[in-house]
């Protein structure tokens, strides 16, 4: 089993010592940082620091070096964002961060996304996203977009103030079997029911899953809507939109 | 403050909200939202839909008033929205249908640095801030005997999401603590204005939104970015202040109480009893019966349970967390008053 010693990034070391306090996350972690190469935990200490112009930096330098796109991705910014993850979900960063460090992750992904495209990996799946009818907020669902782009999916942003028609169009276009619902405002989240319920009516439901999130919404909203699954953060959208896929998968 | 002794003569709604706001004895427990209480149904009882309601005085004030004459609630908050002195200060707005909410599109801001930051000279005789002001004025005049008039002035820390948009103002918060408390400092005077407009006009009461929730902001940057101007708000809009702030809080609850607000309005995601102790009668409590899954969704027995928690745990004055979705059921909505009237009788019964 991986040891932290076996980090070289102090930062990094530190960070998991001072922030996570599962277990199971602790294993993982320790094991993802302590077989990535010392460029790659660097480039993931920036990126949680929040500072764009070092990922940008440190995501062209590697490049030029040689390693691959795919391992600064997983290597770097998406084990960097994965520490994000868990101190946004425990409290202790906010969305502001959070923010910082999404912007940071874009600074590395420009770099990353044309070389991933043109050398045609394959996708995990493909998921629409957007935020419901009558709700202008995306802050949430843009960093769950981020976060699924990150681990391989292909998602469709449909943006904000999203009608059941356009959900159900964009399923049909992109013959995706995934899609995410995000409200921030109580009074929208009834509209979560309203564009499942339009699924119903175009005998659709049982062709996709469907996710919902959002500051106001629990897992006790999301079963009364009949949703397939919730998630309280970006962190837990991927993990559910993976296991909604191998769910698929299984039946 | 004493809430429901028998010693306290029976008052209205008006002298109810008003004592509890100042943490006096009162008859029975007022029921209040400070945010609003429109439905579609009540829309469609006094025919004053949205969008309408929200740009034309008649139409709002006669929608605001059923929150008095239908519902039983002890006081009358007719602006509904949170968009109205944004659409003043410049920003684009989503009018929507009956249905649906009006949104500010904070996707086009109008606002990048501290000098662009500009009030505009018709800020207040803007359609939709005369609107309100002409609302308060009616409903004033018909009721202000009888239940609290409350109006409604948006923080600054809400002017900053929807004039600069969320992610830029949050991400300057970061980037530059001192650029973000120049934009705080300039916006406020939006909130000044338009709240002191508001007490001459008639408000009893004032509700300030400033959106700066558990979840989106830690409680230091509430401390660090609100604590002082929220304490210049409460010296300068010189009526009591209801303070609304969406989501967890409980974290931000002891500098709340150090601000010398009347209230606070909270949500349901904090524990009535946690947030009452955090409080030590330093400050009202406002709420907090839960929207989506309570007021919305399920029915009066539900509703009534989470009165009497919120009776129980000593909150001063009990109603929905926040604006209510506009399907909510009547049924559900009066279940509040009478919930509040039988627990006041039982423990009048059982002293």
């Amino acid at each position: 089993m991986a040891n932290i010693a076996d980090i070289r990034n102090e930062f990094i070391r530190e960070e998991i010592e001072e922030f996570l306090e599962r277990p199971e996350e602790i294993e993982r972690t320790v094991g993802i940082f302590a077989k990535a190469r010392p460029a790659m935990q660097d480039i993931a200490a920036a990126l949680i620091e929040g500072e764009n112009d070092t990922v940008d930096r440190l995501t062209a330098a590697a490049l030029e070096d040689g390693i691959g796109a795919l391992e600064i991705m997983d290597d770097g910014l998406i084990a960097g964002m994965g520490v994000v993850g868990i101190k946004f979900r425990e409290n202790f960063i906010f969305v502001p961060e959070v923010l910082a460090c999404a912007r940071a992750m874009k600074a590395g992904m420009v770099h990353i996304e044309p070389i991933l495209s043109a050398s045609g990996v394959e996708p995990l799946g493909r998921v629409i996203m957007g935020t419901v009818k009558g709700d202008l907020h995306d802050i949430g669902k843009n960093l769950c977009i981020m976060m699924l782009r990150g681990a391989g999916f292909v998602v469709i942003d449909l943006g904000v103030d999203t009608s059941a028609d356009e959900f159900i169009d964009a399923i049909e276009e992109h013959e995706a079997s995934l899609m995410g619902m995000s409200a921030l405002l109580t009074t929208t989240m009834p509209n979560m029911g309203k564009t499942i319920e339009a699924f119903i009516d175009a005998d659709l439901r049982d062709d996709v899953k469907i996710m919902v999130g959002g500051a106001p919404v629990t897992q006790e909203f999301a079963d009364d809507m009949g949703a397939d699954g919730y998630g309280k953060d970006a962190l837990a959208c991927v993990e559910l939109a993976k296991n909604l896929l191998s769910a698929e998968v299984e039946a | 403050m004493d809430s429901g002794s028998r010693s306290v003569p029976s008052m209205n709604g008006r002298e109810r909200v008003m004592a509890a706001l100042r943490r006096e004895p009162v008859d029975r427990t007022p029921v209040c939202n400070p945010t609003s209480v429109a439905t579609v149904e009540l829309m469609d009882l006094v025919d004053a839909p949205f969008p309408e309601a929200n740009q034309q005085a008649d139409l709002m004030a006669r929608l605001a008033a059923t929150g008095y004459t239908e519902l039983g609630f002890d006081c009358i908050m007719p602006v509904f929205t949170i968009i109205q002195d944004s659409s003043a200060l410049g920003c684009k707005i989503q009018w929507e249908q009956k249905d649906n909410w009006p949104t500010v599109k904070m996707r086009e801001p109008i606002w990048e640095t501290p000098d662009d930051i500009r009030i505009p000279p018709d800020f207040l005789t803007h359609r939709d801030t005369r609107c309100v002001l002409d609302a308060i004025r009616i409903l004033k005049k018909e009721y202000g005997n009888e239940v609290a008039i409350i109006g409604k002035t948006m923080g600054p820390w809400s002017l900053g999401y929807h004039c600069m948009g969320v992610e830029p103002f949050l991400l300057m918060s970061l980037d530059d603590p001192g650029k973000t408390k120049l934009c705080l400092d300039r916006m406020k005077e939006a909130t000044i204005q338009f709240g002191i407009a508001q007490v001459e006009a008639g408000a009893d009461a004032i509700t300030l939104p400033d959106h700066a929730t558990g979840d989106l902001v830690s409680g230091e940057y509430y401390r660090r970015y609100l604590r002082e101007l929220h304490i210049e708000f409460a010296e300068r809009i010189r009526i009591p202040i209801i303070l609304h702030i969406c989501g967890k809080t409980v974290d931000r609850m002891e500098y709340i109480a150090q601000t010398g607000m009347a209230a606070f309005h909270f949500d349901s995601k904090n524990e009535p009893q946690e947030s009452v102790d955090i409080m030590k009668d330093r400050i009202s409590l406002v709420g907090n019966i839960n929207n989506p899954e309570t007021l919305f969704a399920k029915g009066p027995e539900e509703v009534r349970q989470e009165v009497v928690k919120n009776l129980d745990a000593g909150v001063e004055m009990v109603g929905p967390e926040c604006a209510i979705p506009l399907q909510t059921s009547i049924e559900n909505l009066k279940e509040i008053p009478q919930a509040v009237r039988d627990w006041t009788r039982e423990q009048a019964a059982g002293n």
